[in-house]
């Protein structure tokens, strides 16, 4: 319900049960007086489905994605190769952090999304364990989600995760290398996406295991702390590793000693029920999608997205066509 | 109904951060409403003394009017970046309208034998302005006051898109603060700008010569309308949104 | 899963195909890119602004509506006036990004919760302007209709109505703009209108995005005050003089 609402690329609209309810007594009074008018509703236009194809004749899947760049990229990635292979894909862009998309998921407003592992653990089962290595965050998601009734499919090879980045000649004046290191600047200033706050690969956890207690936060969209950073207004940011925007100036990423900010590998979760209407061949090319996700890979995407402006549309297609995906 | 019931338990249980917040909300409001006194009173007043500038004056209200503050807001974080500078700018270019059109219009609209009684008592011009035009000006320039503030406290939301803090903030994190606190936040921000303007009303009342109350409530009725932009010579605002 | 996960790392490296880059000035991210704007003319800001346009359109027409009919109802029954002033006047006082908040519960994130909250923007200014057009109908007038053997009906709609017309455009003018401007918040709500690049542009803070939506919104803000005080003159020949504006 921030700006992570968006009309979906299908021109339907995000819509989250969540956010039904009953009214407050201005907004039902005027919307009883408007309702006469009406209002445009939306409306889902399907792709038409070659026949012959693993996917033709399949149930209508509705893909969610997230509200930075990463995830529109992805978003996209699976959708268009599934759609190559005759399955019909709507793809609801732009639905909000983990939080909100997963209330999208559970409510069954989209059958699935891609998803970041260890945020799954902290923000969604609020389960705060360190985990030693990717498989072990994997296996643990997978046994969380598949207690509630979805699929984790295969991890991607890229990891991309929180960290926190200060300009060099900061890092320099206070020899900051590590986070914990922040401890000994005095007051600063962290620029983060909104729900950082509340999240332990967060200022939560920043606290807890890092005993940071300095830190004036300040809110802002995804995107806007580099330009804070940039321009001195924060002395450090919430970053994602495989972001455009670090190809675009000089900043000093901190080490996280304790991984507090986990291991973020792409698993796209799934409703079961969803898999197995569509049958194995869907699984299969979502995998193959992921299979071909390294950091590379993504870093450069995102930078064509970030930086060179291109449409994440366009990006997507032109990697898969050249992963022969598509 | 069960996200408004869980708004006001999230009121309960947040009163700190609700508080810490609307301090926030308020100081950024209150700069900027001082910020556009300073620059749009004096202009105003001295204008309508000298009954000139009446196309500035009046156009300014007009122009101001039309400028989106999320696209004033935008347009400074592609040219000041993110933060207090930005968001001020957006939120005295909103501010400064009502305030100087009114006050040009308070003192211009002083009824001219009045003043030419004064003078004829041997006032100097100086004494003219401030112990005739002003204080008969005096309710429709705090009505000017009053609409702008309530335009800043209510578009002083916005300032959470560029970074610039205030109960924007919860209303643009519903990640962390859930629907609960979106809906909260979305009341309390309400509510304080109807209590801003009650306020502003009040001690509009207050500072309004007790022989010039009767006529300022007459000026509370509907504006005599020539096309004017009428809620800015309305008595009472037509207060602010955005 | 994992075996076809490492089947196809080894059976294929993954190929990283060139995207294209943009000039220097986009990818430097300065403060305006004309070539960028231009080339993104198309497929960026002329649909926002068509959007935007349409979205005001829709407010303001229904809004125009409403209100006109509660002020010609409160313009025949006096204690009307007073508790539509107060419920329009609250709904314009709450900050629009609170009010859409307030909204998604009941209305969803449609075009409808985006329409409700812009028309509720609307009825103040044009109910009280319309109130008021109607109320300073000149005496003379109403008694030559009367004269004339006009029944009220006949009165209100060929004579009260007609001379309150210049306030119900002046009232029309200010909505327009109002709406304008609250339309930009829209965003916050469908992906549309000229605040939906101004979002999009916080992605990777880019400043031409920001400044060239944030700009198209001003200018037609104020081209369409401009146009309403063209037409209000065009339509009130005789108000010209001495008129506020």
């Amino acid at each position: 319900m921030t700006a992570n609402n968006r009309k979906s690329d299908e021109g339907g609209y995000v819509h989250s049960k969540a956010m039904q309810g009953v009214a407050a007594t201005v907004a039902l009074a005027l919307a009883v007086v408007v309702a006469a008018c009406g209002s445009s509703s939306s409306s889902s236009k399907t792709t038409s489905t070659p026949s012959g194809k693993p996917g033709a004749g399949k149930p209508a899947v509705t893909i969610g994605d997230k509200n930075f760049t990463e995830q529109f990229i992805l978003g996209q990635l699976y959708a268009q190769a599934l759609r190559a292979k005759g399955f019909t894909v709507n793809v609801k862009n732009d639905i909000g952090s983990s939080e909100l998309i997963d209330k999208a998921l559970t409510s069954g407003q989209i059958n699935g999304y891609p998803e970041y592992s260890g945020i799954v653990l902290t923000a969604i089962a609020h389960d705060n364990k360190s985990y030693a290595s990717p498989q072990a965050t994997y296996d643990a998601v997978k046994k969380f989600e598949n207690g509630r009734g979805f699929e984790v499919l295969t991890m991607t090879p890229f990891n991309d995760v929180d960290a926190l980045a200060v300009k060099p000649p900061y890092a320099q004046q206070h020899h900051l290398t590590q986070v914990p290191d922040l401890k000994g600047v005095g007051r600063f200033t962290l620029g983060a996406p909104p729900e950082f706050k509340t999240r332990f690969t967060g200022l939560v956890g920043m606290k807890q295991v890092y005993g940071i207690t300095n830190v004036n936060f300040k809110p802002l969209a995804i995107g806007l702390q580099y330009k804070a950073l940039d321009a001195g207004q924060i002395q450090a940011a919430d970053v994602f590793t495989t972001d455009g925007q670090l190809q675009r100036g000089s900043y000093t990423i901190l080490k996280d000693p304790k991984n507090i900010f986990g291991f973020q590998n792409v698993v796209p979760i799934f409703s079961k029920k969803t898999l197995t209407a569509e049958g194995p061949a869907f699984t299969e090319v979502i995998n193959a999608v992921s299979a071909k996700l390294t950091i590379p890979a993504m870093q450069q995407m995102n930078a064509a997205v970030d930086l060179d402006k291109n449409n994440p549309t366009e990006v997507a297609k032109k990697f898969l066509q050249a992963n022969n995906l598509l | 109904m069960k996200d408004f019931v869980n708004a006001f338990k999230f009121m309960g249980d947040n009163l700190d951060l609700l508080v810490n917040k609307t301090v926030e909300h308020l100081e950024l409001s209150g700069a900027a409403i001082a910020v556009a006194l300073v620059i749009a009173l004096p202009i105003g007043l001295w204008l309508g003394h000298l009954h000139r500038g009446s196309f500035v004056a009046i156009n300014a209200a007009n122009v101001g009017r039309a400028l989106p503050s999320l696209a004033i807001i935008a347009i400074g974080l592609g040219i000041l970046g993110i933060g207090f500078v930005n968001v001020m700018v957006a939120l005295v270019v909103l501010a400064v309208p009502p305030i100087l059109t009114n006050a040009y219009l308070g003192v211009d609209q002083v009824d001219r034998d009045t003043v030419s009684a004064a003078e004829g008592m041997g006032m100097r011009p100086w004494q003219v302005f401030t112990r005739v035009e002003l204080p008969i000006s005096l309710p429709l320039v705090f009505t000017g006051i009053r609409t702008s503030a309530v335009y800043v406290v209510a578009t002083a939301t916005l300032a959470a898109i560029a970074g610039g803090g205030g109960l924007g903030d919860i209303i643009v994190n519903q990640a962390s603060y859930k629907l609960a606190g979106v809906i909260a936040a979305a009341i309390w921000v309400a509510v304080l700008a109807l209590l801003v303007d009650a306020a502003f009303g009040l001690l509009q009342r207050a500072v309004t010569p007790r022989g010039l109350r009767r006529a300022a409530e007459v000026s509370d009725a509907p504006p005599p309308d020539e096309g004017a932009a009428a809620p800015l010579v309305a008595g009472r605002p037509v207060p602010g949104i955005e | 899963m994992i075996a076809s996960l490492s089947h196809s790392l080894i059976t294929a490296q993954t190929v990283i195909p060139k995207f294209g880059h943009a000039d220097d000035c986009v990818r430097q991210n300065r403060t305006f890119c004309w070539g960028w704007f231009s080339d993104h003319w198309d497929d960026v800001f002329q649909p926002a602004l068509l959007d935007h346009i349409k979205l005001t359109l829709i407010a303001v027409v229904v809004g125009f509506a409403i209100s006109i009919a509660c002020a010609i109802f409160a313009y025949e029954r006096g204690w009307f006036e007073r508790p539509f002033s107060v419920f329009a006047g609250v709904l314009y006082t709450i900050p629009s990004l609170a009010l859409f908040q307030l909204l998604v519960p009941v209305t969803g994130l449609t075009e409808l919760t985006v329409e409700v909250a812009l028309v509720s923007y609307t009825l103040l200014i044009l109910f009280r302007n319309t109130l008021t057009g109607l109320r300073e109908v000149p005496e003379d007038a109403r008694d030559a209709a009367r004269g004339m053997g006009l029944t009220a009906r006949q009165m209100l709609w060929r004579v009260e109505v007609p001379l309150a017309v210049p306030a119900i455009i002046a009232g029309v003018r200010v909505a327009t703009v109002t709406v304008i401007s609250l339309a930009t918040v829209a965003a916050f709500v469908v992906d549309e209108g000229l605040g939906a690049p101004i979002f999009a542009a916080l992605q990777s803070s880019f400043n031409t995005e920001f400044i060239a939506a944030g700009a198209l919104a001003v200018l037609l803000a104020l081209l369409a005050d401009a146009l309403l005080v063209g037409f209000q003159r065009l339509v009130t020949p005789w108000a010209r003089a001495g008129g506020t504006r």
